[in-house]
This record gives structure tokens, C-alpha cells and sequence, in this order.
């Protein structure tokens, strides 16, 4: 039977892979999409739920999720994936966590929505200190992409005017709650700019899409589609074209090469049948996660598919953080208990290290951003660690319950190292028998000193709020544990020492693209999701022009 | 109702399956709590992990750690039966955990804990409390449990920490006091 041919193959359904379906189907594109997990219906999974009606209270039947489902809770472990069935491994001495989702729309449909744009400050940080690479393009390059995503997803925030922080184009913010509203005050005092943070979380209508009701169930699925995720912003438009096959329970193995240097389709696994299947593309599209992407290279070919310059696999990052200082602001102590964890944004502080047009001379080079909150949550995280029994300390937990508030490190740059890097187990194997990754992944001392004097600065913006510190030690944590992991298939100028272009294209195979946070070069100090659409947004438009052009055949 | 507010009715309406119910719950965004009730799954509860004389045990101390005063404690709260549930459950992927479960219950019996008055009881937990002390294992698991079995409890999340999310809003009661921009 002749193999069913695409204009494109696109692997992985989540922020990426589901923006490319929609540009290419919108451009008459046809188009596979394949996702390895099920197709969940959001209106039905995904409803306000009480921990009270849970069999565990939130927690889960005891060890499972710490064991199997790190990263998730029993209400959202589902969306998440069984690392029984997708192992990985590491070192014994270098711990990594990879908190996945395999399910239609991937991470977007639990991820913490921050939006923001990283800027030349960071760009272009390696010409300021001498540290690493610079990206091979600039703010001006992907402002306008910036601009389209953000258009379409909606973003709510309020400008800021920093350079290090640039402003796009915003719906309305989240208005602050008390906790905030006190941590902005002490900012202030301290002289650091601060705004509420920004997220892919609607205050109005948009786009036929309702505005946030303020439940604060973000993070388990939303059940109205007024936070950004794949299922209710970019599929639905790629399937109303009538140009995109949706095929989900298939698991890609293998990227399918030609004669002439070319891919020419994807080799997937059925997930419940173990089947295999081979689909033809013109066009190749990888977006399935940093990742699983360079994954899915490495197993495609010995040495590595599109890996001529041998740098496939190395540079992968995650960002720093660790544990943030958390305590009581006494003027909240007692008071009326208001609803404060209904939005889930916080109070962002961007990066104010190192902006000179010279950096480095300090303990660290490059940056860090914080968040703050706090208020009355859904548990009082406190409780457990509050000394005392009896009355007294119901009334205690009582009193201090709207006041409890942190601080948290939202993500330091991690230095992008060669020595960081990911590769195919020789030994175990997935549920349907395709080598797992082993990642190798540890921090440097400049990690280290960003994390120490994120905690120092936390510290005195807590003390400054007139907070009081309760329970608060500096810890990291382990890499991974961000879900920020970029790198590993590194975009650049010269193929020598890069497997993208500033396109995402590879260098070896010009019908090849690989979307997701794997092509970047560093960090910086920004939440990545939103630049990792624009890029593909980027990436689409000038795949499209050379598709057009016969380019890419 | 404008335009706007009624695109938007139609379009959750639509959207949500039991669009009865939803608008229902929506519209109850007042000073009464929409929590639904806690589901009923104690009443005729039978202990799958701990003994009889364990659980007289656990409720005794339990409900010294959170009292039933103005508002309703731990007994109310069925804080007990909760925590049998969970230690039973914990054989598959963490039987560490009954382990730690059986030394704690056995620390209690040697206390003739169940033997004691009320005073007595109270005495013990109070000395159990002191890091120092051979009981302050056992107390430091009964009291994380029993707190996480609390206020994830209707009882204590709505009742006891009268918590206001988990709702419905049409918008976001932002911060509205003036002495919380100035510190």
C-alpha cells in the first residue's frame, strides 16, 4: 500500500507544534499531526474540584506521584505522564528531573502561563561578557512575532518601559491582591521595578474565547479556554481549514530519510496496538519538546540525525531555582480572609543584574527574575511546620492564613556548557521500545551564585515588605525541576558549530524543522514558552516562502 | 445584559457539559460558600489498617491536636477515618509509610495511652511535642497527618479557614486598601 503523503509532518501537539498546524493548515498546507497521547475532552476532564472530593485529598495514594508522576498532583497527575512507561535516565551523582506531558496539547494545558519577551540583553549577553555565543538574531528580528502570538493567545499585563523587559501587546492585568499590593510597596522602597506578572490568561473576551473566571485551577486544565493552551486557541483553527489529519496515540520513533538527503516522513508506534506505521511529508516538523526532538534525532540516525557539527545533544539548560523565603506579612495577620489565590499570577520582578553595557564585573554574570505572593490559598502550606497543638494553634493557623506570602525565584539563567548534554541510553528502553535519553546535566558555580543572591535579594524584599521569615533556607533545585529545559539542538550562523539556523531549520537537511526551546542558545531570564512560539511563528513564515519558492524539495 | 455578556453566556453554556449545574454554581458567587458538600464516605467506614484499640487511640489524640471549640476539630472532620484510608493505601507504593505507622501505634501503647484520662492524654501529647522526646516521632507523623486530613477536609478549608476561592468571578477583587501601598 503506497505510504500517505503530507505537505508536512508536524510531531507534538503542545505550544509549538500546535501553532505550526495552524500557520500551515491556514496556508493550505496538508498536514499530519501527531501526538503521542489522547485526545482529552477539556469540558469533561476538566472541572473545579475540591481536594475533599479527591480519594487523597490532593496528595495522591501515598508515593505514587513522587515516585512516578514528579511535578504533579492528584488533581492534574493525569494530564502528566507515568515515568514507568517513558523512563530516562542519569548518572547516580546528577539527578535530573523531566516533567512531561503526553496528551493532546502537551504542556499548555498545565503550564504557569507567564508570557514574556526576552530581550537583546540577553540576545545578545555573550558580546557583553564573553561568556558563550550570542543567538544569531536580535530583538528587531522577532518583535513583530512576538507581536502575532501574543495577538492571538492574549496576554494580559501592564507595560513596564524596561529594556531588559520589553512591552508586546497586552489585554488589561490581573489587579494585584493585598499580598502584592504590600511586595510592590517594599520594591518600590528598594528601588526595583516590579509589575504584575504577565500571562496567558484573559481579562476580557478575545478571540471568542471567555475571560478568566478566577478559579485558580489553571495548573489542572482549564475548563473554559480563557488560559492559553493548544485545545482551545490554536487547534481549533488548524482543524476548522479541513487541511490537518489529527493523529493522536502515535508515537514517532524515527525521522524517515530519502536518497537524496532528504526527510521524507516520520515512523510512529501506534500506542495501544504497538503497531508501526510509516507516514510520508514533504516537509518535516519536530515539536514534541526540546527534548524529545533532539530524542527523536538521535534515534533516527547513528551519530544522529542532522548532526554534522556534533552538537547535537550538548548544550542542554534548564533555569535556576530552588527554594524561595517564605513567611507572614503581619499586616494581613487576622484579617478578613479574601479571596487572593482566584488568578494566580503574582507581583513579577524582572531581572536587574548585570544591564550594563558591560557585564560581569560582579559575582555572577547574566540575570534572575523573581515573583511574590501570597494570601489565603486552598491549603496553608504553613500549618504542617507551625509549632503547638490544640486552640491555640487553630486560632494561630486561623490568624496567620491570609498573611502567609513568598517569595520565589520564577528563573535564573543557567550558563549554557557543552558538558550538559543528552544522548540514547545503550540499555533501557520506552513501553514501545525506543531508547530512552540519558541526561547528563549538572550546575556551575555562576548557577550557584545566582541562586544565592536570588535568596539574599528575596530576603531583603521580605524584610523590606515588613515581613516576618518563617521556615526559609536556601536549597536549589535539581535540574529539570524549572520545566524550562532548552538546548541541545542550539540554532546559529555557522553549521559548524550549530544544528538550526535562526529559522529552526536544520543545517543539513533543508526540509527539517525543529520548533520547541531546543535551538536556544541560552537561557536567559524569562519564562520560555512564549519566544519558543514566536520563533516558531518565525520559523513557519519563512518555511512556507521557501516552500512556495520549491526550496525545500 | 449587554452584547458582550451575552456572547459570552451562550458561549460557556454551549460549551460546558451539565450547563445547568455550571451556571448554577456560577451564579453563586455571594457570601455563602459554593463548595459542594464533602462526599459521605465515613459514616459506616471500617478501618482497613489500624486496630480498634489504635483508632480510640488516634481520635483521643487527634482531637487534642485539633479541639472541637467554636469551631468544629478534627472529630467533625472525620480526620481519623481519613488517615486508616490513606496508611491502608500506602502498601502499594510507600509501605515505608505503615511502618513509621506501626512504631507510632506501638509508641502509644506503651504509653497505655488509651488507659489515661483526658488530662493525662493532654500531659502525654504536650510532652510528646518536645523535640527531644522519645515520643516526638510518632507525634510530629500524627500531627502532619492530621493536619493535611483537616484542612483538606470541607470542614476545615470552608468551615474552620473559611477559604473564598475555587469560585466563579467575574472579576478580581484586587487589593482595596489604601495602607497596603505605603508600608
Amino acid at each position: 500500500m503506497a505510504m500517505q503523503r503530507y505537505d508536512a509532518v508536524i510531531v507534538g501537539s503542545g505550544a509549538c507544534g500546535g501553532w505550526a498546524a495552524m500557520q500551515l493548515a491556514q496556508a493550505g498546507f496538508k498536514v499530519a499531526l501527531l501526538e503521542a497521547g489522547s485526545q482529552i475532552v477539556p469540558y469533561k476532564e476538566f472541572r473545579h474540584r475540591w481536594p475533599y472530593e479527591l480519594p487523597f485529598r490532593g496528595a495522591g495514594q501515598p508515593g505514587l506521584l513522587r515516585k512516578y508522576f514528579p511535578g504533579a498532583t492528584e488533581f492534574n497527575y493525569r494530564i502528566m505522564i507515568d515515568d514507568r512507561d517513558n523512563p530516562y535516565t542519569t548518572p547516580p551523582d546528577q539527578p535530573f528531573r523531566w516533567i512531561r506531558s503526553r496528551v493532546l496539547g502537551g504542556r499548555t494545558l498545565h503550564w504557569s502561563r507567564a508570557s514574556d519577551r526576552m530581550s537583546d540583553l540577553e540576545f545578545k549577553a555573550a558580546s557583553r561578557d564573553g561568556y558563550g555565543e550570542d543567538w544569531p538574531i536580535a530583538y528587531g528580528d522577532i518583535a513583530r512575532y512576538y507581536d502575532r502570538v501574543e495577538r492571538l493567545i492574549g496576554v494580559s499585563a501592564a507595560a513596564a518601559n524596561l529594556p531588559q523587559f520589553p512591552d508586546g501587546v497586552f489585554l488589561p492585568p490581573m489587579p494585584l491582591n493585598c499580598s502584592e499590593t504590600i511586595f510592590q510597596a517594599a520594591c518600590g522602597k528598594l528601588g526595583l521595578a516590579c509589575t504584575p506578572r504577565r500571562v496567558a490568561q484573559l481579562t476580557r473576551m478575545w478571540n471568542n474565547r471567555p475571560p478568566c473566571h478566577y478559579c485558580g485551577n489553571c495548573i489542572n486544565g482549564c475548563d473554559v479556554g480563557a488560559m492559553f493552551n493548544s485545545i482551545a486557541v490554536t487547534l481549533p483553527p488548524a482543524l476548522k481549514t479541513g487541511n490537518v489529519t489529527l493523529l493522536c496515540d502515535s508515537v514517532a520513533s524515527h525521522v524517515l530519510m530519502n536518497d537524496e538527503n532528504r526527510a521524507c516522513g516520520i515512523r510512529y508506534i501506534e500506542r495501544f496496538t504497538q503497531r508501526r506505521v510509516e507516514i510520508g511529508g514533504k516537509i518535516v516538523i519536530l515539536a514534541g519538546s526540546s527534548l524529545e526532538n533532539t530524542r527523536l534525532l538521535l534515534n533516527s540516525d547513528k551519530g544522529g540525525l542532522a548532526n554534522s557539527s556534533g552538537v547535537l545533544g550538548q548544550y542542554l539548560m534548564d533555569q535556576v531555582g530552588g527554594a524561595g523565603v517564605t513567611g507572614f506579612l503581619p499586616p494581613l495577620k487576622g484579617t478578613r480572609i479574601r479571596n487572593d489565590d482566584g488568578k494566580l499570577g503574582g507581583l513579577y520582578i524582572p531581572n536587574f543584574s548585570n544591564l550594563g553595557p558591560r557585564s560581569g564585573s560582579g559575582k555572577f554574570i547574566r540575570g534572575y527574575s523573581m515573583s511574590a505572593s501570597g494570601g489565603a490559598a486552598q491549603f496553608p502550606m504553613f500549618a504542617p511546620g507551625l509549632p503547638g497543638f490544640g486552640s491555640a494553634y487553630k486560632k494561630e493557623v486561623k490568624r496567620l492564613y491570609p498573611a502567609h506570602a513568598r517569595v520565589w525565584l520564577s528563573g535564573g539563567e543557567m550558563l549554557a556548557r557543552k558538558e550538559n548534554f543528552v544522548e540514547l541510553d545503550p540499555v533501557e528502553r520506552d513501553k514501545w521500545g525506543i531508547p530512552v535519553l540519558k541526561i547528563h546535566c549538572t550546575h556551575c558555580d555562576n548557577d550557584r551564585a545566582i541562586y544565592r543572591a536570588f535568596f539574599d535579594r528575596a530576603t531583603e524584599i521580605f524584610r523590606a515588605a515588613g515581613g516576618e521569615i518563617f521556615h526559609s533556607a536556601p536549597s536549589m533545585s535539581v535540574p529539570g525541576a524549572l520545566i524550562h529545559e532548552v538546548g541541545t539542538s542550539r540554532m546559529g550562523a555557522d553549521p559548524k558549530t550549530s544544528v538550526l539556523n535562526s529559522f529552526c531549520q536544520t543545517h543539513d537537511i533543508p526540509n527539517l524543522f525543529v520548533f520547541g526551546g531546543g535551538c536556544f542558545v541560552s537561557t536567559g531570564d524569562k519564562h520560555p514558552t512564549l519566544t519558543m512560539m514566536a520563533l516558531t511563528a518565525r520559523g513557519c513564515d519563512y518555511l512556507i516562502d521557501r516552500a512556495r519558492k520549491g526550496e525545500l524539495a | 445584559m449587554t452584547r458582550r455578556d451575552a456572547a459570552w453566556a451562550i458561549v460557556r453554556a454551549a460549551a460546558v457539559a451539565g450547563a445547568p449545574e455550571f451556571l448554577n454554581a456560577w451564579m453563586r458567587h455571594d457570601e455563602t460558600s459554593a463548595a459542594p458538600p464533602e462526599p459521605d464516605r465515613w459514616t459506616n467506614y471500617e478501618p482497613k489498617f489500624f486496630s480498634a484499640e489504635e483508632m480510640k487511640a488516634l481520635d483521643a489524640f487527634t482531637a487534642i491536636l485539633i479541639p472541637t471549640d467554636e469551631t468544629p476539630g478534627a472529630r467533625e472532620a472525620h480526620v481519623v477515618p481519613f488517615i486508616d484510608f490513606v496508611v491502608a493505601a500506602a502498601a502499594e507504593y510507600e509501605p515505608e509509610l505503615q511502618d513509621e505507622w506501626r512504631q507510632a501505634m506501638r509508641r502509644l501503647h506503651d504509653y497505655h495511652f488509651n488507659q489515661f484520662s483526658p488530662a493525662d492524654q493532654l500531659a502525654t501529647v504536650e510532652r510528646m511535642s518536645h523535640h527531644e522526646d522519645d515520643g516526638n516521632v510518632a507525634y510530629e507523623l500524627i500531627k502532619e497527618m492530621t493536619v493535611h486530613a483537616f484542612y483538606t477536609s470541607r470542614i476545615g478549608l470552608i468551615d474552620v479557614l473559611e477559604y473564598k476561592g475555587n469560585a466563579y468571578l467575574t472579576e478580581f477583587p484586587g487589593c482595596n486598601h489604601s495602607e497596603h501601598h505605603q508600608i
